[in-house]
């Protein structure tokens, strides 16, 4: 019941795995501009949904998908949790899986 | 101050909008009045063709533009289309209805009623017109989450072209400059083929795109789920309100309305990749995209111009978009368009920029494949 009225945070943090390294997400901001504004060498192409480049495992947490992945993640992916990080809105702190560039 | 200017600059079109839904309901040669603007438009737009201006953001790198009220104008589009073919549509039962002529008023506003054939002919084209320019916030709103990928779908859907939201992110970006996306334009081809080409090419690849989809669900193609069919009926109720307004005329004025506007979508493709080439699999760089950034032009399409800063980063909002020294035309969108009416002067108008774009802008298998085009003689 409290919780309706409970304030939303206005940014929450990702832990990056395997590293463990953290960052903020802002809300509004997507999981992948915030990773590239604090120098994580996220992999990217379109930033548009539409090729997978991006494609994460949420191993904790929520998150609010801005685009149906169902188009660029296979059904298998999709169960398992994989998203794509440029349409990824938080909505909890999160834990995630990132094969990041060398 | 500068906030106000910033947002305020590109209200050109919401506002010339209401103008054209004006003139319609006003009535007599008022009805022309969306014709008349578009030809202003490009007059102004080739006299301001060498301003170019950068995106403006303050000392801290925050830029000016208010998201509230630049989505809002976005979503209040929708329903401004809406009421732009409701307009025509009325105008077209009046004709059928042979509706006698006389002024009358409402809140103070006098108007004919009745309407000569000859007038409504200028309200299909208006609308027609308005329609299309219209696209420019279906776009936008395309690369945007939830609630404003649908109010893309609606606006498009008015137009009859509900799958270009899902072609344009999902194969557009993704294949840009290749041919495996019928929205950029070889060299050789012209706006009439490809407008029809590209429309085609992007129904058929959103039509696959669903059938994938639901077989992987495990879902039978004729769904509710189904994008492809689902934005088709979203036009239905256009459909509806023409064949009730004018029977046969009224389905006759819909194609109308439907072949402007979606001959100045395609024509914005054709402009925004003609001849550009990328090589599959290769990352899209500024080069793959024309830019037409002159003041008018930028103002008034939103900065949809701003191309080659939008494929690489297209989830920026259009105000933030910026110069980038992509491959640029020089003139804005109006004036060009004009040259794409009379392929062979836009041909010779693009042979020097292609040249200059094989010989410093393209990579060495890029170069390849313009060479390809060379030795069949297309350029
Ligand atoms: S960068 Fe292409 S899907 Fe995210």
């Amino acid at each position: 019941m409290f919780s309706l009225f409970k304030k939303k945070s206005s940014s929450y943090s990702a832990t990056l795995m395997p590293s463990g390294k953290e960052i903020r997400v802002k809300r509004g901001e997507n999981l992948l501009t915030a990773a590239l504004s604090a120098g994580v060498k996220w992999p990217y192409k379109c930033r548009v949904g539409s090729c997978g480049t991006c494609k994460c495992k949420i191993l904790d947490g929520k998150i609010s998908p801005e685009i149906d992945f169902g188009y660029v993640l296979n059904f298998d992916e999709l169960n398992d949790g994989y998203a794509l990080a440029c349409q990824t809105a938080l909505k909890t702190d999160i834990k995630v899986m990132v094969n990041l560039k060398k | 101050m500068k906030t106000f200017y910033v947002n305020a600059r590109y209200l050109i079109v919401p506002v010339m909008t209401i103008a054209t839904i004006l003139g319609l309901f006003i009535g007599n040669y008022f009805a022309w009045l969306g014709v008349i603007l578009f030809g202003l438009n490009t007059i102004v737009d080739t006299l301001t063709k060498n301003i170019h201006l950068r995106a403006d953001f303050d000392d801290n790198g925050n830029s000016y533009g208010i998201k509230r009220l630049q989505y809002a104008v976005m979503y209040l589009m929708l329903p401004a289309f809406i009421f732009l073919q409701v307009i025509l549509a009325w105008r077209l039962y009046q004709y059928t209805s042979v509706t006698s002529f006389e002024t009358l008023s409402f809140l103070g506003l006098s108007y004919q009623s009745g309407i000569t054939g000859f007038n409504l002919i200028g309200s299909v084209l208006s609308a027609g017109l308005w329609a299309g320019l219209g696209i420019i916030y279906g776009h936008e709103l395309s690369h945007n989450r939830k609630e404003g990928f649908l109010v893309s779908r609606l606006i498009m859907a008015l137009s009859g072209a509900s799958h270009f939201t899902y072609a344009h992110v999902y194969n557009h970006h993704l294949d840009l400059g290749h041919e495996d996306d019928p929205a950029t334009a070889p060299r050789g081809r012209n706006v009439y083929s490809h407008a029809w080409l590209s429309h085609v090419g992007q129904s058929q690849y959103s039509y696959d795109l669903e059938r994938d989809k639901l077989k992987k669900q495990k879902k039978s193609f004729f769904s509710l789920s189904n994008k492809w069919i689902l934005g088709y009926l979203y036009s239905l109720p256009s459909i509806l309100l023409f064949v009730w307004a004018g029977g046969v005329l009224g389905v006759l004025s819909l194609t109308v309305i439907w072949a402007i506007s979606n001959f100045l979508l395609e024509a914005l493709n054709f402009m925004g990749h003609y001849g550009l080439i990328r090589e599959k699999g290769k990352p899209v760089e500024h080069r793959h995209s024309w830019d037409n950034d002159n003041l008018f032009t930028s103002w008034f399409f939103i900065e949809i111009g701003r191309q080659g800063d939008h494929h690489v980063r297209g989830e920026t909002y259009f105000w933030e978009l910026d110069d980038v020294d992509a491959p640029n035309y020089g003139i804005g969108y109006f004036s060009l368009f004009v040259l794409t009416l009379f392929p062979p002067v836009f041909r010779r108008f693009t042979q020097k920029l292609l040249d200059d774009w094989d010989e410093n802008k393209a990579t060495v298998a890029e170069k390849e494949i313009a060479n390809q085009f060379k030795n069949l003689s297309i350029s």
